[in-house]
């Protein structure tokens, strides 16, 4: 028979972890939706009476989110200018039980291509932390998503939460969503912006990722290097920026008409842009 | 204050004031204080859980159930399986009449769809039988699942409907298009949808003996009773079914299903009380379905814009083993005036569960197919919408000739159009935009539903502490029935809702009809009122027949009730209570029956139809092809209105169900598997509140002497027409691209136009 367990504490759970590996359940809203025909018994590690790793906090030169911090509470933090996308992605993502229930970690362990949550923290250069028994480890969130609903946790890990760069530069960013209807819906395309500015009101440093795209989350470099050193201008987009986007046709919409509406989007991040 | 008049004629003369009055919801407080038992919130004493196991394959045969391991799994109880599952007394594929459909309860190993139940796990808990149904885990032998629509093999079926002829004539549409000087050719498509009540069908059912008590939403508990009766081999009175409250059934719970049967079977299979919900996957398979239809028009007018003919063929599709054909060409019988109308049909068998009764049947895909086709046609000619509606405003029923027994359309275009600013609307399409840059569209469409009776019985009593009880089967799902139907019931007994006791929702009372083809007012209301009026009648003849009365020898003049009393008619000065009669003749209390059925001579005489007009306004990103609707006005007109407050939900209800339509409903099915790939509310796109725009539903006044003698047309379903068809029309004079392939999703309004 499986089991059910729901720690309190840490040490307790990556006990558990390393013993049995069992599946781990945060909000639930990716888990339980995966399973309406039940799959086979399988252990869980409920890991939401955890202490202690709830609160977002600015933590030195990053801001801390820890694993069951939900979207909610990140739309309800202060959020530094720069940071702006994170805000909105919060307010966007599922309906308002969702965002009360669903955890940032989840959405990045889930890894679909069509997480809201991974194209503005994969433009904000986040990095993942993971704990086992064995340590500590910490890697860029580019490194960690392997690939669709593949990440580089091991099953003895699991995920403690996130660490975001504060900007240092004045920053301003923005994150955009298309789907089918306002809200509970899932993503034809998204994408984040992140734009540093030098006090000439040029852009210093620009990154951008798109979502939905291919089998996961990409960035733009190419677009990136084109918009350092230029005002945020809709001009500067070519195709060829979007060449590392591979998307595919599906019920949600075409390939050409994501590639199209990504390039909107985008433009209009851009266009829609006041330099810090 | 109430007043039913009496004459020795009739007393179905004049209605009393408490009809109406937008009294709030009788059930209200229950529902949002969560006390409104729901059929499956009831859970009898021994009750197990039973949880289906459906198919994955859409064709082919289960040729192996690991029913061992499923039995093995702690608290497990029962298997059935076609090898192992109670007798039934009647085959569940056999057809006796029009409203019977074939069962899918195990009948045999063969799988004829996608998500057709071929196990029921029985066990003591929820999570104990959702696990057994997977460890069944079943094998195959599989078929390559036929799903290619409109390809396939096409046949004409001999019905459409319920009844409705396949091809149906009037004039020469041919000659009609050869003299035309502006001749329309278009093709419209509609995709497979599936109801989606809130509340799955679910099942409790409890055996005691050979009597069955079961609680199950059902839009139609007298043929639910007979149903279960025919299948089981019991009298129908032996069934009990309770649904006082239906979380939403849109057609889908208006025959009984086969999972409600399973339920029924479990029970009797291990002696105790069962019940069994449908998971929302499970719901795109044996409860029914919209089927896609391929609608061809072909449309002719003269050099004024008036219409010289109407080409209507539909390509739709049924199950592989029964058959329900989307009628989808009826719209084009009473709408337009034009001496040539020929509606016609093909169709093709999918390997899905078989389509049914779902929102306006027939009506809702016609409508917007028909009204895009009107809209392109008005444009061909160079005219205004409305001017070219009212220019083939149809005076008479165009395909059979028969006068309206009444329609107040052109009060509806003109209300609507005036609350709206219709007039305002540039010709042309893609001339306005909004402050953000996006493109703005105005369109328009013709709202139109038959008015319908079916047959229903009622029995009213009147006691002596002068309160009543009126009881009729009556099903509410959500559109009001308890209040509406209570208001009549008073009305019929001439008092305070107050003083009345309603009683519906049980298969024990007189059977009140279908809730179902915007009927149920019309219908139970009437049985109502008939069994009110001869519960006074007698009261009536009590009095005037007894010489202590007041009313003694009221004779010919005859009396009135009000509030609790009867008044001579001629002398007002002159009354009783119904207290005081009953009394003094000793009598406890008097017991009125009534009956109603659509009246045949009134039927031949004249086409019955509620009509409207609604106008939508949109705004499409030129980029991006994202469509929001910004504004909806409808106007309606479905003669006598019960209860404003109940009408006006439901016209808005239908407004939202037209927009869903338009711009978000489809099944997407695998061509390679057959299954419908989108079988959950995450991906079967309905709208969110916040996708609907500000919604205004006006009530046109309409008299109508002839539907029935309350002058009831219904209003349920009219809603969803007219309204799919303004948006699409909107959407083309937002953008100057026109959708013929529905639902219309961004993509199609961006690129290469191939739709
Ligand atoms: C109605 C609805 C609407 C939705 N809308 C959106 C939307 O608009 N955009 C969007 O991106 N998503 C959406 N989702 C998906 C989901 O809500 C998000 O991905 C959410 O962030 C998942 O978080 P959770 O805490 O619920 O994760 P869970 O469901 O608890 O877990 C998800 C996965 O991550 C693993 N996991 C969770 N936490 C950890 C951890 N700390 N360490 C290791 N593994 C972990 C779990 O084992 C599981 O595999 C929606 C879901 C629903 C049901």
């Amino acid at each position: 028979m499986a089991g059910y367990s729901r720690p309190t504490d840490l040490a307790a759970a990556l006990s558990l972890l390393a013993e049995r590996r069992p599946v781990i359940l945060a909000g639930g809203t990716d888990h339980f939706p995966a399973r309406v025909a039940a799959g086979p018994a399988e252990d869980i590690l409920d890991i939401t009476a955890l202490g202690g790793l709830r609160a977002i906090e600015r933590r030195g030169d990053h801001l801390w989110v820890p694993c069951l911090a939900t979207w909610a509470d990140l739309g309800a933090a202060n959020l530094p200018a720069g940071l702006e996308a994170l805000t909105q992605a919060a307010a966007q993502i599922g309906g308002v039980q969702i965002q009360n229930t669903a955890t940032l970690c989840g959405n990045l362990c889930n890894a679909s291509p069509a997480a809201d949550g991974i194209p503005p923290l994969l433009a904000l250069d986040a990095e993942v932390e993971l704990a086992s028994l064995a340590g500590r480890r910490r890697m860029s969130l580019d490194a960690f998503l392997l690939g669709p609903r593949q990440t580089a946790r091991r099953p003895e890990e699991m995920l403690l939460g996130l660490h975001i760069p504060l900007p240092v530069a004045p920053s301003r960013s923005v994150f955009a969503k298309l789907g089918a209807r306002r809200y509970l819906v899932i993503s034809i395309v998204m994408l984040a912006l992140v734009a540093e500015f030098g006090a000439d009101g040029m852009i210093s440093r620009a990154r951008v990722a798109v979502g939905a795209c291919g089998p996961r989350a990409r960035r733009l470099p190419a677009l990136e290097a084109a918009l350092a050193g230029a005002r945020p201008d809709p001009a500067l987009l070519r195709r060829a920026h979007l060449a590392p986007l591979l998307p595919i046709d599906d019920m949600r919409g075409t390939a050409a008409y994501r590639l199209d509406a990504v390039a909107t989007l985008l433009r209009r991040a851009l266009a829609g842009m006041v330099p810090a | 204050m109430s007043e039913t008049p009496l004459t020795q004629a009739s007393a179905h003369l004049r209605h009393g004031a408490n009809i109406g009055q937008s009294l709030t919801r009788h059930e209200g407080a229950l529902k949002v204080t969560g006390q409104a038992r729901y059929a499956a919130d009831h859970h009898p004493a021994g009750m197990l859980h039973a949880v289906l196991a459906v198919s994955s394959i859409a064709r082919g045969r289960v040729i192996a159930l690991d029913v061992a391991a499923a039995k093995a799994h702690p608290g497990v109880v029962d298997v059935m399986t076609p090898a192992h599952k109670p007798p039934l007394a009647q085959d569940p594929d056999e057809k006796t009449h029009p409203f019977m459909f074939r069962l899918d309860v195990l009948q045999n190993d063969r799988v004829r769809y996608p998500n057709q139940p071929i196990a029921v796990v029985i066990a003591e808990t929820l999570e104990a039988a959702t696990e057994g149904a997977v460890l069944l885990a079943p094998r195959y032998e599989t078929e390559p699942a036929r799903t290619d629509f409109p390809a396939g093999a096409h046949f004409t079926p001999a019905l459409v409907g319920v009844a409705d002829p396949a091809e149906a004539h009037h004039g020469d549409v041919e000659a009609g298009l050869a003299g035309a000087a502006r001749r329309l050719e278009a093709i419209y498509e509609t995709p497979a949808q599936y109801h989606n009540p809130m509340e799955p069908h679910g099942i409790v059912a409890a055996w005691e003996g050979d009597t069955l008590f079961i609680d199950t939403p059902s839009q139609g508990l007298a043929m639910a009773q007979a149903r279960i009766a025919g299948l089981f081999g019991i009298p129908p009175a032996a069934v009990h079914i309770r649904s006082p409250y239906i979380g939403g059934g849109f057609g889908s719970k208006g025959v009984f299903s086969g999972p409600q049967v399973l339920g029924i079977m479990a029970a009797r299979l291990v002696g105790r009380p069962v019940k069994l919900v449908l998971r929302r996957g499970q719901m795109f398979g044996p409860v029914g379905h919209r089927a896609p239809t391929r609608q061809s028009f072909r449309l002719g007018a003269d050099n004024a814009g008036a219409l010289t003919a109407i080409g209507h063929h539909t390509v739709t599709a049924s199950s592989q083993h029964d058959d329900f054909f989307e009628p989808a060409g009826g719209v084009s019988h009473t709408l337009y005036a034009s001496p040539a109308i020929a509606t016609t049909y093909e169709a093709v068998r999918l390997d899905t569960g078989t389509p049914l009764f779902m929102r306006a049947p027939g009506k809702a895909a016609g409508s917007i197919a028909l009204e895009s086709a009107i809209d392109e046609m008005a444009h061909a000619c160079a005219m205004d919408p409305l001017a070219f509606r009212l220019k083939n405003y149809a005076e008479v029923e165009p395909m059979s000739g028969k006068p309206f027994s009444s329609k107040a359309l052109r009060a509806c275009y003109a209300q609507g159009a005036e609350r709206f600013g219709w007039a305002k609307r540039p010709l042309a399409p893609r001339q306005m935009r909004d402050a953000a840059g996006m493109l703005v569209g105005w369109g328009m469409g013709t709202a139109t539903f038959p008015a319908l009776m079916f047959q229903a019985q009622a029995r009213a009593v009147l006691r002596a502490d002068g309160t009543g009880v009126v009881e009729t089967g009556a099903q509410d799902m959500g559109q009001g029935a308890w209040t509406a139907l209570g208001q009549i019931a008073a009305d019929s007994l001439a008092l305070d809702p107050d003083r009345v006791e309603f009683r519906a929702g049980s298969s024990d009372l007189p059977d009140a009809g279908i809730a179902g083809g915007s009927a149920h007012t019309a219908t139970a209301g009437m049985a109502i009122h008939g069994a009110g009026a001869d519960v006074i009648a007698r009261l009536a003849e009590l009095a005037m027949g007894d010489e202590r009365s007041p009313l003694h020898g009221a004779g010919n003049a005859g009396v009135i009730a009000r509030a609790g009393r009867l008044f001579r008619r001629d002398d007002e000065s002159r009354s009783e209570s119904y207290v005081a009669i009953l009394a003094r003749a000793g009598i406890p209390a008097i017991e009125g029956h009534g009956k109603s059925a659509t009246d045949p001579a009134a039927q031949a005489a004249y086409a019955m139809h509620a009509h409207g007009a609604v106008f939508a306004e949109v705004t499409v990103d030129p980029d991006l092809g994202q469509l929001r609707v910004t504004r909806l006005v409808g106007a309606f007109a479905a003669g006598r209105i019960i209860n404003p407050r109940m009408v006006q939900s439901q016209y808005y209800g239908g407004m939202v169900w037209g927009l869903s339509f338009a711009l978000h409903e489809q099944a997407v099915i695998d061509p390679r598997s057959g299954r419908p790939m989108n079988a959950n509310l995450g991906e079967y796109h309905v709208p969110v509140n916040a996708d609907l725009p500000s919604i205004e539903a006006i009530l046109v006044e309409e008299h109508d002497a002839h539907v029935n003698a309350l002058g009831i047309k219904g209003v349920g379903e009219i809603g969803i027409t007219g309204t799919a068809g303004a948006i699409a029309n909107a959407v083309w004079h937002a953008t100057g691209m026109r959708a013929r392939r529905f639902p219309i999703t961004l993509d199609k309004l961006i690129g290469p136009q191939d739709n």
